[in-house]
């Protein structure tokens, strides 16, 4: 069995001076999982699978990866992997086919086996307009489309794919989600990114991080229900009329006034405006921690005000309920200078630091 | 059992792949590395600047600069294109050859790409080394132009001694060598071009000029310049000797900056 273990991390640590950039991770990923890597920005995934591919070392603990240890076996490890990294860094002044060539050659692939994988990511990637262009004039989402095309030429059976999908449009997100779903099959895949969409669309498991730890880790199931506690209802009610007849008793009902209403509810733990363009119809945002239905109290609620009900539902747990749950302390970080309210009072300073640079590497992709 | 015969078929596969690449994986893949790298000089601009440039200033050098003309001087010799060289490998020459080796590949991100394909860091330096030995390589043999267009063909001012002019090609294989080494250093250690530009051809320049104060100097200190002094060293090159504490010499400090280089592309791991 244990030979089925593709991806497995012991106790990793990175740190960067006084920063851990990744603390104490242990995972293990086996052949036929899609497993997708979550987290905020500057939470350890990058990381993560930068030690997983032999681009930085570990401080502590150990990796391996078909059984080769990272630092120890770090060629077999390197020829057992397809890696994509954030933002697919290619060589601008290469055409698509050149670099292709070029991985491919570095991985000791012969001709026929080039021509016949060639012709396989061509076709999966989409590459086929772009083959002899230079890489400078491609579009981001098509870097990345050839990004993917050379962590796959060599038909490789473990992926690691950093924010695959972070340039790509929609219409190419699905297509990409689909095929790694196909070869999810007998494949390994790790991927990390912020789209919980993409994880409930492609990934079986998913591994979420924050802060440098893991802080859930499991189906995809198994997550949402393991924070089952905030419910969400979304009420719509109409607050003005243009010039039609108003159906409920008296004027319309001011936002303050239906806010107020609102709270009043029993277990209401908070209550919200959800912004939208509509200018007659304002839409609230209630949550609780109450596994009761709220919504016969609620609709009671309305009838006796004679407010006109135009949307009322409730939300089954949402993944990003859980995320946010699970890594709401690294945003809090961010915002408080000093380290703030965070669970520990870290020295805040070179944490600080290290997240600023890890956020702007990612925007300077967007 | 199909599937498990498949996988140790797979496995042997692996295997013998393995032996295979060991024996000829390294030397490919400089090989690949360098060509990859010798391209991208080409489809950039600095090939030709370095190439047009150097052949252009070598040209002034000959008939304009040099007190007088070219014409006027009476002596079969290329001394005047060995004594300019060299300065110009190290204000301008070998800082744009060197000044993109790692510190690009680093801004742009491009290192981890090459550096998570299965090659070593040896490799990878290695293979940037040679490619910018070959594009001074190139640069040399062109500048034989000269020498033939003066001596051999189309014009005959005189019988050249061919001698102490493949001696001087040599040095200067040897100087830029060493010169294409310390680039590679500093590239290794900034993610800047301009950094890097600049800090080797102020260190190559500087072991230049020292030479000169050699004759005031005496003593101990003295001697040090002079043991450091690229332009010392190189001295009996251009005058058609070939010294081999000089060889050892160029050869050390390719082989000290390379190492250094091969150890800072290394520290990305630990810091």
């Amino acid at each position: 069995m244990s030979t089925d273990v593709m991806i497995y991390a012991n106790d990793l640590s990175k740190s960067f001076g006084s920063f851990k950039a990744v603390d104490k991770i242990s995972f293990e990923v086996r052949r036929g999982e899609v497993v997708g890597f979550l987290g905020p920005n500057g939470a350890g995934k990058s990381t993560t699978m930068r030690i997983l591919t032999c681009f930085l070392a570990p401080t502590a603990g150990t990796a391996r990866i078909k059984g080769f240890d990272v630092f120890d076996s770090s060629l077999d490890v390197r020829r057992s992997l397809g890696y994509l990294p954030q933002r697919a860094p290619l060589y601008l002044e290469m055409s698509v086919l050149e670099y292709l060539r070029f991985a491919a050659d570095l991985r000791h692939l012969d001709q026929g086996t080039f021509n016949k994988r060639a012709r396989s990511v061509v076709e999966v990637c989409g590459l086929a307009q772009v083959l002899g262009k230079e890489i400078r004039h491609l579009s981001h989402g098509y870097r990345q489309r050839v990004g993917l095309a050379q962590a796959l030429i060599h038909d490789p059976p473990i992926l690691i794919l950093d924010e695959p999908t972070s340039d790509l449009d929609p219409n190419e997100k699905a297509e990409f989600l689909d095929y790694l779903r196909q070869i999810g099959k007998e494949r390994t895949v790790l991927l990390s990114t912020h789209n919980l969409a993409e994880v409930e669309a492609a990934c079986g498991r998913a591994i979420i991080v924050s802060r440098g730890r893991i802080v859930a880790d499991g189906a995809i199931e198994e997550i949402r229900a393991k924070s089952g506690k905030v419910r969400r209802y979304t009420i719509a009610i109409q607050e003005a009329v243009n010039g039609e007849s108003y159906q409920g008793k008296g004027e319309p009902p001011k936002s303050a006034e239906v806010l107020a209403a609102l709270k009043g509810v029993t277990g209401a733990k908070s209550v919200a405006v959800v912004p939208t363009d509509d200018k007659k119809t304002t839409t609230y945002e209630l949550t609780t921690e109450r596994s009761n239905d709220l919504r016969p109290e609620l609709f009671r609620l309305i009838v006796d005000k004679g407010w006109v009900l135009l949307e009322l539902h409730r939300d089954t747990q949402k993944l990003e309920d859980v995320f946010r749950d699970l890594t709401i302390g690294d945003e809090r970080r961010n915002r408080v200078v000093g380290g703030g309210k965070g669970k520990k009072a870290a020295p805040a300073e070179p944490e600080e630091d290290e997240d600023d640079e890890e956020e702007d590497e990612d925007e300077e992709n967007s | 059992m199909k599937e498990s015969t498949a996988t140790a078929d797979l496995a042997l596969d692996q295997e013998s792949r393995r032996a295979e690449t060991q024996q000829h994986g390294t030397q490919n893949n400089i090989l690949i590395i360098a060509l990859r790298e010798l391209r991208a000089y080409f489809d950039s601009l600095v090939a030709y600047v370095v190439l047009g440039g150097s052949l252009l200033a070598l040209g002034i050098v000959f008939f304009l600069w040099q007190g007088g003309g070219f014409w006027d001087v009476d002596r079969a010799t290329m001394s005047s294109m060995f004594r300019f060289l060299p300065w110009a490998l190290t204000t301008v020459v070998i800082p744009l050859i060197t000044m993109r080796a790692l510190a690009e590949e680093k801004r742009s991100g491009t290192l981890e790409l090459l550096i998570t394909l299965p090659v070593t860091d040896a490799d990878v330096i290695l293979g940037k080394y040679l490619a910018a030995l070959a594009m001074l390589v190139i640069l040399l043999v062109a500048t034989l132009a000269y020498p033939i267009a003066i001596f051999v063909w189309p014009w005959h001012l005189g019988a050249l001694d061919w001698g102490p002019v493949w001696a001087g090609y040599f040095g200067l294989f040897l100087y830029g060598g060493a010169g294409i080494a310390v680039g590679m250093l500093y590239s290794s250690i900034t993610e800047s071009q301009i950094i890097a530009f600049f800090m080797t051809a102020g260190t190559l320049l500087f072991l230049h000029v020292i030479g000169g104060l050699v004759q005031y100097v005496e003593g101990l200190p003295g001697d040090i310049i002079a043991f450091l002094s690229f332009a010392s060293r190189y001295e009996p090159f251009e005058r058609g000797l070939i010294d081999t504490r000089a060889v050892v010499y160029f050869l050390s400090i390719a082989v000290i900056c390379l190492l250094v280089a091969f150890r800072s592309l290394e520290s990305r791991k630990w810091s």
